[in-house]
């Protein structure tokens, strides 16, 4: 225990450990934000897509966006990740963490696809219906009506959507990129600390910590979503 | 083409769901002013009759006229404001309260302003004793609470006909009467109706024609008088033998 916590007094005070620690930190998030993003936008549209109704034009689309959905899921990340980094991205000079936000952003949209997706199928059919018989355009009715009540049952599943992305990005160390779980193993190495378990413990309470956080805002979102749902002019 | 005074021309509508076929041929006119109740064991093709008229369900084939328009895919959505419906599950708007329930299409489809559809709706909530409820969510009101309510957002467009789709099927017996006497409100104000109930005693009193559907046809036609008392078919009357 006194080993432990003076290996947790070296590496605060060895300003190198700090600076690997908060580089990986930063590309951990680099790499989860903007793949988080790409997730989001992608998903969005392979969801909508895959709810629309069956017109003749959709019929391609559709297929498309079931195949992709389908391969995405059914692989490994690591897999895809080594498919982008040594197959798609094999140009020297390509910078690496694009190659990591895309893997990562493709993968997370066939996720958040089916979670939008089974979000707006949720809604009742009869709120749609009613809208219909109002003369509202499907526009409108997704507009006014399906979205506004999709979003109360997507939101907690997305939240759990960002907080696996954070956590899957910690494979980008198996292509060599110095990310927050890299940064650990490599505080710990030989030629470093020598002791792999101070600085991967620290790591781990980076992830826990910003996976808390993420955790805390869904959760103010949901109450809050709620809260709109049920008020009544008596309460 | 038609009698000027129908509102609803159908022509041999069809309705398949694969090989189950719901709606075998159906021929039927609307005129002004008419409250037709629309019978039948369950299962006949009663409802979806019903929502086949405004393409809520599509139909298979068939020819509907709405005041001797055609209706088509193309045309539906405009006819739509002029047929009013409502549901058996009452289908408010979950995330909008009472208010917003009523308002969103008139103002969407910019039929009214926002300060006019508001006035319209809030006077109707008066009549219905709602007032109350204006600003309240349908989660927190009574079944017969939100099929009134429903009734008066169908109000709100001023259509010229109004659906019901068995109204009062999901109802407590407490609240169906509110409903009923709403109905009839409705109707001797001189709406045009129709209307799928299981409500014999409502049928008889409210209607000026009743349609009796069995396995996907019109079997039976007539005033409630012939129809309750002197009921020319078979099928007709072993229905009633059991409901009355």
């Amino acid at each position: 225990m006194n080993n432990f916590f003076n290996k947790l007094v070296e590496l605060f005070t060895t300003p190198e450990y700090i600076d690997s620690l908060l580089h990986g930190f930063i590309l951990t998030m680099q790499i989860s934000f903007f793949a988080i993003i790409i997730g989001l936008i992608l998903g969005t549209i392979i969801a909508l897509v895959d709810t629309a109704r069956r017109t003749k034009w959709m019929l391609l689309p559709k297929f498309i966006c079931k195949v992709y959905t389908t391969v995405i899921r059914g692989t490994p990340m690591a897999l895809q990740l080594f498919i982008m980094f040594f197959v798609i991205f094999a140009i020297r000079g390509f910078p690496q963490i694009i190659t990591a936000i895309l893997a990562f952003g493709f993968n997370s949209a066939a996720y958040v696809a089916e979670v939008i997706r089974s979000g707006i199928q949720s809604v009742d059919i009869g709120q749609t219906e009613a809208g219909l018989a109002l003369g509202l355009s499907r526009f409108a009715i997704f507009r006014y009506i399906v979205a506004p009540q999709a979003i109360k049952n997507i939101i907690p599943a997305l939240g759990n959507e960002i907080i696996t992305v954070i956590k899957e990005t910690a494979i980008v160390s198996m292509v060599g990129m110095y990310d927050l779980n890299m940064a650990a193993k490599d505080i710990g190495s030989g030629q470093n600390m020598a002791s792999y378990i101070v600085p991967m413990f620290v790591a781990a309470l980076f992830y826990l910590a910003i996976i808390y956080l993420i955790t805390f805002i869904v959760k103010r979102i949901e109450k809050h979503l709620r809260k709109s749902d049920l008020k009544t002019t008596e309460a | 083409m038609n009698n000027t005074n129908s509102i609803i021309t159908i022509k041999n509508l069809k309705k398949f769901y694969g090989h189950n076929k719901v709606l075998r041929g159906i021929d039927f006119t609307l005129q002004q002013g008419e409250t037709v109740a629309v019978l039948g064991p369950s299962g006949s093709g009663k409802s979806t009759f019903l929502r086949c008229i405004n393409y809520i369900e599509e139909p298979t084939s068939g020819e509907i006229y709405f005041a001797n328009t055609l209706i088509t895919h193309k045309n539906i959505q405009k006819i739509r404001q002029d047929i009013g419906m409502v549901f058996q599950h009452f289908n408010l708007i979950n995330n909008l309260n009472v208010i917003d329930n009523l308002t969103l299409a008139p103002v969407k489809l910019h039929l009214m302003t926002e300060e006019a559809a508001d006035k319209k709706a809030r006077s109707l909530l008066r009549h219905i004793d709602l007032s109350a409820k204006a600003e309240s969510y349908p989660a927190s009101l009574s079944g017969g609470q939100k099929q009134r309510i429903a009734i008066i957002r169908a109000m709100m467009l001023s259509p010229k006909v109004l659906l019901f789709d068995e109204p009062t099927s999901a109802l407590d017996p407490e609240s169906i009467g509110d409903v009923l006497s709403l109905i009839r409100e409705v109707a001797d104000a001189g709406m045009t109706i129709m209307i799928v109930t299981h409500e014999m005693n409502f049928a008889k009193e409210i209607a000026s024609r009743i349609v009796f559907i069995d396995k996907g046809k019109i079997i039976e036609e007539g005033t409630p008088t012939e129809f309750f008392t002197h009921p020319k078919t078979p099928r007709v009357r072993e229905f009633l033998e059991k409901v009355l």
